[in-house]
This record gives structure tokens, sequence and C-alpha cells, in this order.
């Protein structure tokens, strides 16, 4: 899996690309501790490139978002396929994320 | 920190009566199992997805109940849905639920008493000598249920679990487990093992209703 992120003003945007799984949940987690620094986060995440998320996947989003909201910050994803867009359907994980369509969408949605 | 396993072992007590709580035997072993699951996953050694559930790490964990579950459904070439792994590890979940009440009477949270019913059946309780952890775990499910918290993995398992068990009123009174409905089924729904679990409980418990309802 491959973790990248950039600042867009006071929201960072963090791009996940290729399968987010066991094999990738603990560096994925260190990418967002990295983000997730200090201060108030506002975070727009970048699903396009994501090809899969597993259970072990959606415990490493979870988390993020849970950091988020003790800090006080917002989250939102965006892009998500098909198949990862089921996931976050059956597992109810659409509930607590906000999830919009385009990076324009995010990051107007956490500010 | 207990295991899944030894949690759910724990919350299956009546705690008055050191007695485990009514509920069908098949589905108690189904909760187990899924613990058992849940505990390996949480611990790096299976994945799961909407389809299947994955072995990723057979490097045993040294909890001699996960390491026999784990040593089941890591058969080579083994391609397992969840709900199939639940219901295969649930054959053993007796053994699982025995040892972990041996460990809940070493880590002096349950004490075993032997007695006799009618002064010839022998009989076995294990009343709860220290309850921190029950309470600790019920105040933090409580928070998560009754706000919009977003709960940690951890949580999410142990409100699949009792609510697959029908225990929610363990936690919650009755007029607050009406109002979290939505709550509820919104947080069960989060773990794709717990999911499974829930749904070979319910299956369950219909064969029983149905069982033992009368014909006319």
């Amino acid at each position: 899996m491959e973790f990248a992120h950039e600042q867009a003003g006071d929201v960072v945007i963090v791009r996940l690309a290729g399968r987010l799984d066991s094999g990738a949940a603990h560096s994925a987690e260190d990418g967002f501790n990295g983000v997730l620094g200090g201060g108030t986060p506002r975070l727009a995440i970048d699903m396009t490139k994501l090809d899969y998320i597993s259970s072990a996947g959606l415990r490493v989003l979870l988390v993020v978002a849970k950091k988020v909201q003790q800090a006080k910050g917002k989250v939102a994803l965006f892009g998500l396929s098909p198949n990862v867009g089921e996931v976050f359907s059956v597992s109810g994980f659409d509930t607590i994320f906000s999830i919009v369509p385009d990076s324009a969408a995010a990051v107007a949605a956490v500010r | 920190m207990l295991s899944f396993v030894e949690e759910i072992t724990l919350l299956l007590l009546d705690d008055t009566q050191g007695r485990f709580v009514d509920l069908p035997l098949s589905a108690s072993d189904v909760v187990v199992a899924g613990a058992a699951l849940m505990d390996l996953a949480l611990a790096d050694r299976i994945d799961s997805d909407l389809k299947e559930l994955t072995v990723v790490d057979t490097k045993p964990t040294g909890d001699d109940i996960l390491d026999d579950a784990l040593g089941r459904i890591a058969q080579p070439g083994q391609e397992l849905t969840v709900s199939a792994a639940v219901e295969g590890l649930a054959a053993y979940a007796e053994g699982y639920k025995e040892k972990a009440l041996q460990r809940l009477v070493a880590h002096k949270i349950l004490r075993e008493e032997n007695g006799r019913f009618l002064w010839v059946f022998p009989t076995r309780r294990y009343p709860v000598i220290d309850d921190t952890e029950q309470r600790e775990v019920k105040a933090r499910l409580r928070q998560v249920l009754l706000t919009d918290e977003i709960p940690d993995p951890r949580d999410v398992v142990l409100i699949c679990l009792i609510d697959a068990c029908n225990l929610l009123g363990l936690v919650l009174t009755p007029d607050e487990i009406k109002q979290t409905t939505a709550r509820v089924e919104q947080l069960s729904k989060m773990d794709l093992i717990g999911q499974a679990v829930t749904r070979a409980v319910s299956e369950i418990r219909f064969i029983v209703k149905h069982a033992t309802s009368p014909i006319f």
C-alpha cells in the first residue's frame, strides 16, 4: 500500500493506494500518526486509488476517526471505488465518516 | 487486559448466581468461537473481508486458546468464509470456555465453588470476587452506546458479542435499550466477524424457538 500526504492550507490530504489490509495496517497507522501530530486535525482522505480494504484496514480508519474526534477535528473521505464503498456500506462505516465525491468537496467538508 | 474469550466468558456468567446466563448452548459456543477469532484478528493472525477469512500469520500467539483456534483454521489450502470459521471453531468452544474460566480463577476474578445438587449431583459455580474489570468494561460500553463517541475496535467487538448474546441488559437499562436500538445496530455491524457471529446466533435462536413451539 502507498501512503502519501500533502498540505492544502489547513487541511492535510492523505492519498491511499493499493490494498489496505493486515499487511499494510501498521504502516498506514504510522502514516496517520505522523499527520495527526497535534492541534485540530482537518483530514481529507483520497481513496481513489485504494483497490481493497479488509477488516484490518477498517480498524485503522476507525482509530483515525476516533483520534480526530477526540482532537475535535474533522475527517472526510472521497473517491471510494465501488468495492471499497460496498465494504463501507455493509460495515456501517459510511455512517461514521463523511463520504463525498471529490477532493474539493472533502476539503470544504473539513474546513 | 483480558482476551475477548475471557471477557465474554466473564460476561456470560450471571454474577449473582455464578452460573452461565440462559442462552442456548450452541449460541454461547458460537459467541466464544467468534471471540477467539476476534482475538486472532486483533493479534494480526487473521484478516477478513466480505467474502473470506484469511490466515495471514501462523506464528503462535502464546495464548493456548488462540493457538488452538489458529491451528484449526490454518490448515494448508483451506479457504474459509468467516461464517464457516465461526461455526467450525464452535465445536471446540466448550473447551475454550473451560480454559477461560480457569484463567479467570487464576487472575482472582472468579472463585470456583464445588457443591452438590440434591446431595447427589456435582455442581460448580463461579462467583465473581473482583468485579473491577466488569465494571470498567460496562462503563466504557455505556459511554460508547449512549453518546456519539466513535468506539475503538475493542469496544466494537464487545458490543457485537454482547448484542449477539442478547445481553445488552448487563450494560443498559430497559429504557436505554429501547432508545439505543439504532446505535447498537450501527456499532454491531462494524466488525465483519461480529456480523457472522450475530447471524449464526440468530439462526440458532430461530431453530430453538421453532423446535420448541407447539405444532398446533
